[in-house]
C-alpha cells in the first residue's frame, strides 16, 4: 500500500514536470485549430487525475502464491542483472558483440544458478553462434569491436 | 462470391513454396517461443520484426511469419501447462485446471492432441467468422472520417479497462502512459520537438521494438530471478499420444460453443485470449453442473479454454485487418511491423492491398493445419526443450533481446532506453500494473492524435464533430456502457459483501 502510495505521488510529481515541459510547445506557423500542446497536455491531465485517486485509494496488489515477498538477497541479484544490462550496453560496441556478450552472459548464467565451467561454454558458444547467425546469415550487422583485427 | 475468389487469390499468395516455408518456420520459432518462461508471442512478435526487415522478406512474408508465430506462440503455451502446470502465457492459465489433472492420470499425449486438435478447431471457425464478416466491416469503416476514429479507439481504450475486471484503474493508467508516450519525438505537424530532453535519439519518437522488449522482456528476465523453484519435473507424455475418435466427439459441441465466444471476445478490443479462455471454462462448467469432473481432469474443461484461445487469437486478428486498430497486445505489435513496411493497415487495406490480407487469412488455415500435424510427433522434442534450465536461457534471452534492439537502429542509446524502459516495466508489474495496455496506447496513441487534430481542423475547433454522426454517436454509447461495467461490477461485489456481513 504505502510502496503504491509512493509510486503514484513520484508519477504524478512527473507528470506534472512533463506539464510544465509541454507548456512552451508551440507552433512557429499553424494551420490547425489543435497545437502540438493539446493532446499531451490532455493525457497528463487524465493521468493526474487517475493517480491522485490511487494515492487516496490505492487498490490491494494481487499476489501469486508462487511469488515469494522481496528480500534483501533477492534484491541484490536484481541490481547486479540491471548492472550487468547496463554493461552490456555501454561494452556492445566498443568491445564489440561477441565479447561483451560473454562479458556480462557468464555472470549473468552464475546469477541464476549455473556453475562456472557450464555457464562459461554455454554462453561462450551461444555468443560465437548468435553472431554467425545474425550478422552472416540473416544480414543483421552487429559490432565485432575488438575483434575487428581478426577479420583482415 | 467475391469473397470466395479473393479467398482464392489468398490461397495462391500462401501456398506459393516460399511463404509456406516461411509459415512452417514461424509456427516452428512460434512453439519453441510460447514453450520457454520468460518469452511470450508479444516479445517473439517484436523480435523478429528486425529481422524479418533485415532478411528483406515481401510485407506478405513477414505479416504471414508474424502471424505463424503468433499461433505458434499459444500452441507452445499450453504444453509447459499441461506437463509441468506452469502456464506458458497468461492466456492458458485455465489450460492448467484440467490438463495437469490428465497428464498426471497418465494422459499426457491425449491431452496434449485432444488440446491441439480443440484450438484448431477454434482457429478454424474463427477464420471463417473472418472471411464472412472481415470484409463487410470493412465495407463499412470506409464510412469512418476522422472523429469517428477519434471516438473509435477512445472505446478500444476504454474497452480495455472495462474488460480487464480487477483492477480497471490501473489499466487505464498504464494506458495513459502508452498515449502519452507515443507524443515523445518531432511532431509531424508543427515540427514541434516534444518531450526530447535535446537528445538526437529521441527525435523521431520512442522506437516500437526497443518499448516492446524492454517492457516485456527485459521485466521478465528481472522477474525471473526471483523464481527460486527449480527443477520442476515434467510429467512424462508416453503411453497413447493420439486422442480417440470417441474423445473427440465427446467435446466437439464444446468446440463449437467456445470456438464462437473465444472469436466474438477475440473482436472486441481489449478482451483478448485471456478473458475468453476464463469465461469459456466458468460456462462450460456450469453447463456441465453436477456430471462434470472440472478441476479433476475432465476433458471438456481442456478443451473450453483451448478452443477459446485458438478462437479469439483469430478473432483478434479481425479489428487489426479491418479498423487499424489493435485488440490485443500481439496485434498492436504487428501494426508496429506493420507500419515500419509503410502499410497502415484499416478499410482501405482490403481494397488496396488484397494480396497482404488475403494472404494472410488463407496462411492463418495453412498455419493451423501445419500447428496440428507438427504438435502431435513433436511432442517429445518439445517436452526436451521444456528441461533447458533458466541459468542457460536466461543470458541467451538477454544477448538476443540486445541484438533485435541494436538492429533497429545500430545505436547503443536504444540499448539505454531498452534497460530504463524494463526497469520501470518491472517495477509496474511488480506494483500490479498490466503491461499490454501500455503496449496498446503507444500504437494508438499517434493515430488518436493525428485523428483527434484532423477531425478538430475539418470544424475549425469546433468540438462537435467528435459527436455529430449517427455512427460516432453510438459508439459513444457503447464506451459509456464500458465505463459502467467496472462500476457495476464493484457496486454487485459490494452488495454481496454486505449480504454476507448480514447472515453473519
Amino acid at each position: 500500500m504505502i510502496l503504491q502510495r509512493i509510486f503514484a505521488l513520484l508519477l504524478l510529481a512527473v507528470c506534472a514536470a512533463l506539464a510544465v515541459m509541454a507548456w512552451p510547445y508551440q507552433a512557429a506557423f499553424s494551420y490547425e485549430p489543435v497545437g502540438p500542446r493539446a493532446y499531451p497536455l490532455l493525457m497528463l491531465g487524465l493521468m493526474g487525475l487517475a493517480l491522485l485517486y490511487l494515492v487516496v485509494r490505492p487498490t490491494p496488489i494481487a499476489r501469486k502464491d508462487d511469488e515469494p515477498e522481496l528480500d534483501r538477497a533477492t534484491l541484490t541479484k536484481i541490481g547486479l542483472c540491471i548492472a550487468l544490462l547496463l554493461v552490456f550496453a555501454s561494452t556492445f560496441e566498443s568491445l564489440g558483440f561477441i565479447l561483451s556478450s560473454i562479458l556480462i552472459g557468464v555472470p549473468m548464467a552464475r546469477l541464476y544458478g549455473g556453475r562456472w565451467l557450464h555457464s562459461v561454454v554455454i554462453v561462450v558458444a551461444m555468443s560465437l553462434f548468435l553472431y554467425w547467425l545474425f550478422d552472416r546469415v540473416m544480414d543483421v550487422p552487429l559490432p565485432l569491436g575488438l575483434l575487428d583485427v581478426l577479420e583482415n | 462470391m467475391d469473397t470466395l475468389s479473393y479467398l482464392g487469390q489468398g490461397f495462391g499468395v500462401a501456398l506459393t513454396p516460399y511463404n509456406l516455408v516461411t509459415a512452417l518456420s514461424g509456427t516452428l520459432i512460434g512453439t519453441v517461443v510460447g514453450l520457454l518462461p520468460g518469452l511470450g508471442p508479444i516479445n517473439g512478435v517484436a523480435l523478429l520484426i528486425p529481422i524479418a526487415f533485415a532478411l528483406g522478406l515481401p510485407p506478405e512474408s513477414a505479416l504471414i511469419l508474424l502471424a505463424a508465430v503468433y499461433l505458434g506462440c499459444e500452441y507452445g503455451g499450453r504444453i509447459s501447462s499441461i506437463l509441468l502446470n506452469i502456464p506458458g502465457e497468461a492466456s492458458t492459465v485455465m489450460t492448467t485446471l484440467d490438463g495437469y489433472p490428465m497428464a498426471r492420470q497418465g494422459l499426457a499425449g491425449v491431452a496434449l492432441s485432444l488440446s491441439a486438435w480443440s484450438s484448431f478447431i477454434g482457429a478454424f471457425i474463427a477464420t471463417c467468422g473472418m472471411v464472412l464478416f472481415a470484409p463487410l466491416l470493412a465495407k463499412w469503416a470506409i464510412a469512418f472520417g476522422p472523429a469517428e476514429y477519434f471516438v473509435l479507439m477512445v472505446f478500444a481504450i476504454v474497452c480495455l479497462g472495462g474488460m480487464a475486471g480487477d483492477k480497471p484503474l490501473k489499466t487505464f493508467i498504464a494506458a495513459l502512459i502508452g498515449l502519452f508516450l507515443s507524443s515523445v519525438g518531432i511532431d509531424a505537424n508543427s515540427g514541434v520537438y516534444r518531450f526530447t530532453g535535446d537528445s538526437v535519439h529521441l527525435a523521431d519518437g520512442i522506437q516500437f521494438v526497443v518499448l516492446v522488449l524492454g517492457l516485456f522482456s527485459i521485466s521478465e528476465i528481472l522477474l525471473l530471478l526471483e523464481k527460486t523453484h527449480h527443477g520442476h519435473q515434467a510429467v512424462k507424455a508416453t503411453g497413447r499420444m493420439l486422442f480417440n475418435f470417441k474423445e473427440a466427439a465427446s467435446v466437439f459441441a464444446v468446440n463449437i460453443r467456445c470456438g464462437l465466444l473465444g472469436f466474438i471476445m477475440g473482436v472486441l478490443p481489449g478482451a483478448g485470449a485471456t478473458l475468453a479462455s476464463a469465461v469459456a471454462y466458468m460456462t462450460e462448467k456450469r453447463m456441465a453442473g453436477a456430471s462434470g469432473t472440472f478441476g479433476k481432469g475432465d476433458k471438456r474443461g481442456l478443451a473450453a479454454p483451448e478452443t477459446a484461445i485458438g478462437a479469439s487469437c483469430c478473432g483478434a486478428l479481425v479489428p487489426m485487418l479491418t479498423l487499424g486498430v489493435p485488440g490485443s497486445g500481439t496485434t498492436a505489435v504487428m501494426i508496429g511491423a506493420l507500419t515500419l513496411y509503410n502499410i497502415t493497415p484499416g478499410p482501405m487495406l482490403f481494397e488496396q492491398q488484397p494480396d497482404i490480407v488475403w494472404g494472410l487469412i488463407a496462411s492463418l488455415f495453412v498455419a493451423n493445419i501445419m500447428l496440428v500435424i507438427l504438435n502431435i510427433p513433436m511432442i517429445r522434442i518439445f517436452t526436451r526443450i521444456l528441461a533447458v534450465p533458466n541459468w542457460a536461457l536466461v543470458p541467451v534471452i538477454a544477448i538476443i533481446t540486445g541484438i533485435g534492439v541494436y538492429a533497429v537502429h545500430a545505436t547503443t542509446f536504444d540499448l539505454f532506453l531498452m534497460v530504463g524502459i524494463g526497469i520501470m516495466g518491472y517495477i509496474l508489474r511488480k506494483l500490479d500494473f498490466p503491461l499490454s495496455p501500455i503496449l496498446l496506447g503507444f500504437i494508438l496513441g499517434g493515430l488518436m492524435e493525428q485523428n483527434l487534430r484532423r477531425a478538430l481542423s475539418i470544424s475549425n475547433g469546433e468540438l462537435g464533430i467528435l459527436w455529430s454522426s449517427p455512427i460516432s454517436l453510438s459508439v459513444w454509447a457503447l464506451t459509456i456502457c464500458m465505463l459502467c461495467l467496472p462500476l457495476l461490477r464493484i457496486w454487485r461485489r459490494r452488495s454481496q459483501q454486505r449480504r454476507a456481513l448480514a447472515d453473519v
